[in-house]
């Protein structure tokens, strides 16, 4: 099982290293992101320090889902999913190795995302051990629940803007927890950044345990 | 804006909503029915539930 | 819903019309009571008269998105069984669901019109209201993924497993919605509670709760009867482009560009 999670995961991760994708494309538009908030909140430093947490997971927001897009359009256009099948393979594997995938993708667009704000916002770290669990929760609920809603889009005509429209409502609570937790982080805040933390972790093991139930559903015919 | 007009500005558009939602239902069910061919021996009767369906 | 023969013939029955008329006549009722005879609040005034849409209206939204979960997790455990059963399980999760966001959005225009007269604002951030609103945007993305045109039983389960998956969610939303409003702004505006209703305000409401209900049904039959018959026609459709290709076919001069 394990072997079977890391050798899908390491299947989409080949992909990205050959094309570059989420470090090619979508981690500089997060970057332009950042300065578009500059922008539209008219470069407002305290306002921009105070809304930092908050920015940071709206770029991820817009990255992620991108990413998941992609994920699942390599998948579909050759039909992978039929020879998936057709293979001795669980599919409790393929949703792991897929989340995986997209964990650390994600995880290397805040690699670039989280130093550019500290730079362009002017904010400081005031607790690193929660800024970073934080993250980690965050992504981990971003990428089950991507993967997710990526297949329930997957081979449809219309899943460029179908996807983000069913999984936006699911990631608001991530939003709201992640943006809360990264106040605490950046000192912004003082209370409860390790609550809104764990109700992350709470939020990726729900949505595991219902991917891992669904998602045979889901790949059938699909 | 008074407390009348809100609540006749309330209870006007809920009724705008649901008669609009109603009306559109049936009509789709009689265009679709008529394309297959089936409930027009009832047509007496389809009258009468126009008449019906747009209050409800 | 009656048999599957009678579903196809109308969308109307001698039953759902005696279902129609009872709620035309029960809305009549509704109008006098909810706007003639029931008295203004002392506290709110005649603001009051909002509740009884917003509140039945909220109880059949939340009402209509149990009975598609319902429906949707029946369907599930039927459509693995039998290659084409439990059909009209899908059926009726999809016009559960449409009737309970028909009703989500009365529920929130009724609900921001009372706010401005009794908060002073349309809108306010606590968890109810998030938590609405946010269920609407996501019932909305389930009839988005009900509307496209693939294989029936393919869209029905992903629509099955959405559904499910947005039922889950709501005690989540909820929850962490109403903590960021509890636990971070403990001085927020002062939100008058809503009062204690009685007397004839609490009938009239219990009434209105009873009418929007039979609306309600009566609704929700119709648009099942309406898929029902978009998937005969979606059928039937199918089968003329087949059969019209096989004449196609079989005849020596093939008449380019009449099929997709």
């Amino acid at each position: 099982m394990l072997a079977e999670v890391l050798l899908l995961a390491r299947k989409d991760l080949r992909i990205e290293w050959r094309a570059k994708v989420a470090l090619g494309q979508v981690a500089p538009l997060t970057l332009l992101i950042v300065v578009i908030f500059a922008f539209a909140l008219d470069a407002n430093a305290p306002l921009l320090e105070l809304g930092a947490g908050g920015l940071y997971w709206v770029a991820i927001l817009y990255g992620g889902t991108l990413l998941t897009q992609r994920s699942f359009e390599l998948e579909t256009e050759d039909g992978n999913f039929d020879g998936f099948r057709m293979s001795s393979m669980k599919v409790h594997s393929l949703f792991l190795g897929k989340a995986l995938a997209l964990f650390v993708q994600i995880c290397l667009l805040e690699i670039v995302l989280g130093p550019a704000i500290l730079l362009f916002y002017d904010v400081q770290v005031a607790n690193w051990a929660l800024l970073v669990t934080a993250g980690v929760a965050g992504t981990m609920a971003f990428s089950v629940c991507g993967v997710l809603w990526g297949v329930m889009a997957a081979g449809l005509r219309v899943r460029t803007t179908l996807l983000p429209l069913l999984l936006v409502p699911v990631l608001a609570p991530v939003l709201l927890a992640g943006s809360r937790a990264f106040e605490t982080a950046l000192g912004v805040r003082a209370d409860a950044g390790w609550s809104w933390t764990s109700l992350m972790f709470v939020i990726s093991a729900v949505h595991t345990v219902v991917g891992l139930g669904a998602f045979g559903f889901l790949l059938e015919e699909s | 804006m008074s407390e009348v007009a809100t609540v006749a500005t309330g209870w006007g558009l809920t009724f705008v909503v649901v008669v609009t939602y109603s009306l559109w239902v049936v009509s789709r069910g009689r265009a679709i029915g008529r394309e297959l061919g089936i409930g027009e021996a009832e047509s007496p009767g389809s009258k009468r539930d126009t008449d019906l369906t747009t209050d409800s | 819903m009656s048999g599957g023969t009678n579903s196809t013939e109308m969308t109307a029955t001698p039953a759902t019309r005696v279902l129609g008329v009872s709620a035309v006549a029960a809305t009549a009722l509704m109008i006098l009571l909810g706007l003639v005879i029931s008295p203004a609040d002392v506290v709110q005034g005649e603001a009051v008269r909002m509740l009884y849409l917003h509140v039945p209206s909220i109880w059949i939204a939340y009402g209509s998105f149990v009975l598609t979960s319902f429906s949707s997790l029946l369907f599930l455990a039927r459509s693995k069984r039998r290659p084409d059963g439990g059909r009209h399980y899908d059926r009726l999760a999809g016009s559960a669901a449409e009737i309970g966001v028909l009703f989500t959005a009365i529920t929130l225009i009724t609900g921001m019109l009372w706010g401005k007269v009794t908060w002073g604002t349309y809108w306010q951030w606590d968890a109810r209201l998030t938590t609405t609103v946010l269920l609407f945007v996501t019932y909305l993305g389930y009839l988005a993924l009900r509307r496209l045109p693939v294989d029936p039983m393919v869209r029905g389960r992903r629509a099955a497993v959405m559904a499910l998956i947005s039922f889950i969610n709501v005690p989540i939303v909820h929850y962490s919605v109403d903590w960021w409003r509890t636990l971070h702004q403990k001085a927020s505006l002062s939100v008058g509670r809503r009062p204690e209703i009685t007397g004839e305000m609490y009938w009239t409401l219990l009434y209105s709760v009873l009418t929007v209900t039979i609306i309600a049904a009566w609704l929700t039959v119709h648009r099942y009867r309406v898929i029902r018959l978009e998937e005969l026609r979606d059928e039937e459709t199918l089968e003329q482009l087949i059969s019209s290709r096989r004449n196609e076919e079989t005849a020596d001069t093939a008449e380019p560009g009449d099929t997709i």
